[in-house]
Formats: structure tokens, C-alpha cells, sequence
């Protein structure tokens, strides 16, 4: 018999986020550079960015092109931001 | 003819809240990309200012603000799995826990911008600062307008205007709430974090 307790799929989501924010602040704290960790970190506050619209704010399940717009939005900002880091690297 | 099976098999639903809150946050966003963009730009142009300033900031604060955000997002989460149920009490609850948090991240930001006042930084102290300041302070406004609806969605749902069938307020405040989240969750480790 199962006894262990099951948590809420926005417990775990809410966990996962706090997870991935203390791997971020590790990286500052520790004082790591470089553009792939850099990378990493924006590519991390995309992904958290992704997790809100999915299971925060609720619209993998919704109908319509809402998801797929706050994805867009993520990606490109994402990509203009990397392009602006990445080209003051040069 | 379909079976009943079938039907249910994938559900999908409609749009959390008020369409027009939608709209707003599409609207939010896309102001907050644009300031995104005009800082990265910004700091293009002044990597070493940038990056020398940017250590002067709290990263321990900026980190107890993502957690305390995350964290009233999560609250508010179960306030609308509350009232989906019909709890609107409960509902309630939650949204005055996430209200809470709301003031404790107003609050780690005020002293965070005591700080700096204290030694003597402004606006125009150079172009990092204007940027930190700027950025932060139309979050922090966002956060205000956040607790005023969470506030009054809580209020609501105390005296027993929602329920398991119409909480669509409920909805609507929440989703507000997670666009200002979300844009904290950009913000931080872009202005506290990437160098």
C-alpha cells in the first residue's frame, strides 16, 4: 500500500521554480562567468518564465493560441536579450 | 455519433478571467520587453560600468524577492483551486497570504533602495542606476497594483461573492498577479545576475 503523500502538480512546479532560482543565485553568489553560463542562467529564467504560463496562470490545457503566444514572447525576448549579451561580447 | 469517452478524452479549457485582463498583460509585456531590450542595449554600450555596478547590488535580496514571489504566485495558485471547489474562505485565505508577501517583497525592496539612497546614488549617478532604478521602481508600482486587486478579490470572496460556479474576479486577479512574477523572474537575473 502507497502511504507516501502526493503532492499538487503546482506544489512540484512551485518547488522546481524555487530549485532552479537558488541554482541562479549560486552562479552570482559564486561569482561564474562566461557566455554559456550566462546563457544558462537567462535560458533558466525562460524556462521559470514557461512554468508560470503553464501551470500558474494555467493555459497548457486552454484552448486557442494563448499559450503559444506567451511561448512566443518568452522565446523571442530570449533571443534578443542573448543577442544583446552576446554581441557586447565581441 | 460520439461516445462520451471521446469527448472528454482531451480536455481543453477556456481562458482563465476576464478577456480583457489578457489583453492588459499582453500589453505589460511587451512594455517590459521593450525596457528589457533598451537595457541590454544600454549596457552594450557600457559593459564594464555595468558590470562594476551591478556587484554593488544585494543579490541575497534580489533572491529573497524571487522566493517571496514565486511564493504568493504558488499562494495564489490555490486560492483559485480553492474557490474552483467551492472553499471560498479558503480562498480567501490564501489570497491574503499571497497579499503578505506581496508587502514583505515591497518592503526587502524599500530596504534595498534605502540603501543605495543612503549612499548618496540617483538617477543620475550613471546609467546603471538609472536603469536599476527605472526598471525596478515600474515593477515595484506593478506589485502595488497587484496587492490592491488581490486586496479586493479577497475582500470579495470573504463575503461570499464567488463561488465553485462564478469566480471568474478570482481568476482574473490571479492571472494579473503571475504576469507581475513573471516579470520579476526575467528581471532579477538580468539585472542582478547576467554580466
Amino acid at each position: 500500500m502507497n502511504t507516501m503523500p502526493t503532492l499538487r502538480p503546482c506544489t512540484r512546479t512551485w518547488l522546481l521554480m524555487l530549485g532552479l532560482t537558488f541554482v541562479t543565485y549560486a552562479i552570482a553568489r559564486l561569482g561564474l562567468s562566461g557566455e554559456g553560463l550566462m546563457l544558462g542562467v537567462l535560458a533558466i529564467a525562460l524556462f521559470k518564465g514557461q512554468l508560470v504560463v503553464d501551470h500558474f496562470m494555467g493555459l497548457r490545457r486552454v484552448r486557442g493560441f494563448w499559450r503559444p503566444l506567451l511561448t512566443a514572447y518568452l522565446l523571442l525576448l530570449g533571443a534578443a536579450l542573448a543577442g544583446a549579451f552576446f554581441l557586447s561580447q565581441g | 455519433m460520439h461516445s462520451t469517452s471521446t469527448v472528454v478524452a482531451t480536455p481543453q479549457q477556456s481562458l482563465p478571467g476576464d478577456l480583457a485582463i489578457w489583453i492588459f498583460i499582453l500589453a505589460e509585456l511587451l512594455v517590459f520587453a521593450v525596457l528589457f531590450m533598451v537595457y541590454a542595449v544600454a549596457r552594450r554600450n557600457n559593459i564594464e560600468l555595468f558590470n562594476l555596478h551591478q556587484l554593488q547590488l544585494d543579490r541575497t535580496a534580489g533572491l529573497a524577492n524571487t522566493i517571496t514571489l514565486i511564493t504568493s504566485s504558488y499562494f495564489v495558485v490555490r486560492a483559485v483551486a480553492a474557490i474552483r471547489e467551492g472553499r471560498a474562505q479558503l480562498c480567501s485565505r490564501w489570497l491574503w497570504a499571497a497579499f503578505s508577501l506581496g508587502a514583505l517583497f515591497l518592503l526587502i525592496k524599500g530596504f534595498e533602495y534605502q540603501h543605495h539612497f543612503s549612499l548618496g546614488v540617483t538617477l543620475r549617478t550613471n546609467s546603471f542606476y538609472l536603469f536599476y532604478i527605472s526598471l525596478t521602481f515600474f515593477h515595484f508600482m506593478h506589485v502595488i497594483m497587484g496587492m490592491v486587486i488581490l486586496a479586493a478579490v479577497a475582500l470579495k470572496a470573504q463575503r461570499g461573492g464567488y463561488s465553485d460556479n462564478e469566480h471568474t474576479g478570482v481568476e482574473t486577479g490571479a492571472s494579473y498577479w503571475h504576469m507581475v512574477d513573471l516579470v520579476w523572474l526575467i528581471l532579477f537575473p538580468l539585472v542582478y545576475v547576467m554580466h
